[in-house]
């Protein structure tokens, strides 16, 4: 057994990493809970539709199809003092109110430019409520998505075991890296 | 009924109790177990075991239920853990929470714990210097605490012993205030730090910049493959346990090292109350331990006994070891026990920024860094303040992305980050000066949850500190200066005393039993078959990271304590 485990070390550190050998990997993946809302389906809903004019889908998927609006409601729940998601909620019955004054419609219904153009309001508004709900939202929106698996992996390909560091390596031009999306 | 009491005390008695599992405790275990001492391992917390106890050490930030971030709750009830660097959500399982363990600050202490089989050997930084004769002569020559019983060359094979084992990784740089040690291949310097060691060399004749010494297996030799430790692979995640191994830890190195001999009994949950001292024998015989889950008050026995209940840890186990011998705690005639408590002053730092390289940045990453070694006060007195510090040094290339706006162009913006300049930074790690007015000592009426006293922290900076502050700040500010970055920025935290996790004494080793607690080989001057190896028994500080002459010097008294039994001398 113990000879099993040296060999098996041994092929980690002589080859580098191919993959975790079984000893490695054996950890417990009981107990990572799956996301969890706070907001009413309806909310939830104008929260999803918010996070994805923010970051929107393009030819990779956007805000909304990452689940950023579930991770939004998990870390205001658990994460932040109680007045945030007062802030949220209220945030959010403002944006769809501004919809129906301005346009008559629900926020879900107004096509791209509309709800650009509504939530630019809303950014640029001079009650303080509504401009603290947008860069609260905006802020988690960018957090949710540069952590979420697609972003992490397909845009900015973060390294989980780097197995070097190299002090001084030229600067390469970055070649765009939004168009790999085989596994979108 | 004789019979039966005399096997219930044969099935508790071993050879050796250990208190304690961490970083020390582990290399107790190790030493005495190989000598074929039948051992028991004391752990007041729960088992760990190495690579299945790492719950989050394979986990992605989207598979973290908050993605790295603590819940408010969590932080609420936890103002002092709370402000570790290292008490996030991948890792707070590993850190004692505030209402574990509560304990009275006279003055502020952040006093940061880990009980679980490994201790915070699994949460530490992994920084590994070895101390000089400058440091060990430290107090007689500045006129402080009492003088170390024991000098470099007593420690140096001891150092040489633990390294090789444990895997260390450095560079020789020849340095007296700072000898080299058995190094496996250094990490890499990137371009600033490299240019930032040269310049200090050009500019100054003691202010070498060297590669940090670490705890990492850059290339594993055949003794860490035999411990099934594999070459560290630069995750740079190591406080969630590392499954390759590739830093030291007691659960990946030294504890499956004891268990392999047959020797090795790990008891967790149990939380010892104190050494239980008999008259007639003029001896410790044994520990009472109380355990976790059932409450019930359990006795071992030993003809040896391993403090290693992590510094202060070990002076309430100390201090609560009373009998009519010791009414002050156990070997305790002198009064000193408790006294003499310092730690690392951490509270200064500065950071800047370099426009130079800007054609270079780095690949992978480092879980080490550039460490500049004291140059202050080494080899005579030359400021207003005693001592001195040294420092963490490192670079690191900023990246830049536009947040404006929102929609397709900040899409765009976040997945085409821009390189910016080189960040440049630094931390103070200060030598404090032990004093007597820096103690613990038990609370009359406060217990914790098991009955036990609370234990009381009256520990606080000093004059010396704040001039040390200050320099530090000066002298970086003209070395950054001259090393051409800009922008720079120093200061001063503030933090409290603990926040360090280098305190240190209360337990220390010198000479005289009359200004003592114990003596060259880690005795208690008074209880002979009692050792006390963690960062209890430090007479002084200096500036080094301590857990290297921790481990040296556990090693060095399990020989000694094994030869004194075989001349039965213990």
């Amino acid at each position: 057994m113990e000879r099993r485990k040296a060999l098996q070390s041994l092929a980690v550190a002589v080859g580098g990493l191919v993959s975790l050998p079984g000893w490695a990997s054996s950890w417990n993946r009981a107990g990572i809970p799956s996301g969890q809302s706070f907001l009413a389906p309806n909310a939830d809903a104008l929260l999803a539709e918010v996070v994805e004019v923010i970051i929107p889908t393009t030819d990779t998927p956007g805000a909304k199809a990452l689940g950023v609006h579930t991770f939004i409601q998990k870390i205001v729940t658990d994460c932040m003092e109680p007045s945030a998601q007062e802030s949220l909620t209220k945030g959010l019955t403002a944006v769809e109110a501004l919809a129906q004054k301005t346009y008559s419609k629900s926020f879900a219904s107004l096509d791209a430019a509309q709800k650009t153009e509504l939530l630019k309001t809303v950014s640029q508004s001079t009650e303080p409520d509504q401009k603290g709900f947008f860069s609260m939202v905006k802020g988690m929106t960018i957090q949710g998505y540069m952590t979420s698996e697609y972003v992490m992996n397909n845009i900015t390909h973060y390294e989980f075991v780097p197995g070097r560091y190299h002090g001084c390596v030229p600067v390469v031009a970055k070649n765009s890296t939004s168009k790999n999306q085989q596994n979108k | 009924m004789a019979n039966f009491a005399i096997d219930a005390v044969k099935a508790t008695t071993y050879d050796a109790i250990v208190i304690g599992s961490g970083i020390s405790g582990g290399w107790a275990a190790k030493e005495l177990t190989e000598k074929g001492l039948r051992t028991l391992v004391l752990e007041r917390g729960r088992d760990v075991k190495h690579v299945v106890d790492y719950p989050t050490t394979m986990l992605n930030t989207w598979e973290m239920e908050h993605r790295g971030q603590l819940p408010l709750g969590i932080r609420q009830e936890n103002p002092i853990v709370g402000k570790c660097y290292a008490f996030h959500e991948a890792s707070a399982h590993f850190f004692v929470k505030d209402a574990e363990h509560p304990y009275v600050q006279e003055k502020p202490f952040d006093w940061i714990r880990g009980y679980q089989v490994g201790g915070k050997s699994l949460l530490w930084a992994r920084q590994t210097q070895r101390w000089s004769q400058f440091d060990f002569d430290g107090p007689a020559r500045d006129g402080f605490a009492v003088e170390w019983p024991i000098g470099y060359a007593d420690i140096a094979p001891w150092y040489s012993h633990v390294e090789k084992f444990a895997g260390i990784t450095g560079n020789k740089d020849g340095l007296a205030q700072l000898p080299d040690g058995e190094f496996l291949p250094p990490h890499e310097w990137n371009c600033v730090e490299k240019y930032f060691s040269q310049q200090m060399a050009a500019k100054y004749k003691d202010r070498p910049v060297i590669m940090g010494r670490a705890a990492h297996i850059t290339q594993p030799q055949p003794i860490h493959l035999q411990q099934g430790r594999a070459k560290c692979q630069h995750r740079n995640i190591c406080v969630r346990g590392c499954p390759f191994g590739g830093y030291f830890s007691s659960n990946a190195s030294t504890l499956p090292w004891a268990a392999k001999t047959g020797k090795l009994t790990l008891r967790p949950h149990s939380v010892v109350h104190s050494i239980i001292y008999d008259e007639k024998k003029g001896k410790a015989t044994g520990v009472r331990v109380i355990d976790a889950n059932t409450k019930e008050m359990i006795e071992f026995y030993a003809r040896i006994i391993f403090v290693n209940a992590a510094a202060m840890n070990t002076n309430l186990v100390l201090l609560n070891s009373t009998s009519n011998r010791f009414p002050n705690g156990l070997g305790n005639d002198s009064g000193v026990l408790g006294k003499y408590v310092a730690f690392h002053n951490y509270r200064a730092g500065i950071s800047g920024e370099y426009d130079g390289f800007l054609d270079s940045t780095t690949e992978g990453r480092r879980p080490n860094g550039p460490y500049i070694p004291r140059f202050r006060n080494v080899f005579k007195q030359e400021t207003d303040f005693l001592r001195g510090y040294a420092a963490g040094f490192s670079a690191n290339r900023m990246s830049r992305t536009n947040q404006d706006g929102f929609g397709v162009d900040l899409k765009n913006s976040l997945a085409n980050p821009t390189l910016g300049g080189w960040s440049v930074n630094s931390h103070m790690m200060g030598e404090t000066i032990p004093k007597v007015t820096n103690f613990v000592a038990l609370d009359k009426d406060l217990k914790d949850p098991f009955g036990i006293p609370q234990i009381r922290f009256s520990v606080a900076y000093d004059d010396n500190d704040d001039k040390m502050v200050k320099d530090y700040q000066e002298q970086m500010m003209e070395m950054f200066t001259a090393a051409g970055f800009k922008n720079l920025r120093v200061r001063d935290e503030n933090r409290n005393p603990g926040i360090d996790i280098h305190e240190m004494g209360g337990v220390r080793m010198g000479k005289d039993p009359k200004t003592s607690m114990l003596n060259k080989w880690s005795q208690l001057h008074h209880c002979k078959n009692v050792f006390v190896t963690d960062g209890a028994s430090m007479t002084s500080t200096s500036t080094q990271n301590p857990s290297l002459t921790y481990m040296a010097l556990t090693a060095r008294a399990a020989d000694y304590a094994v030869k004194e039994m075989k001349k039965m001398n213990l």
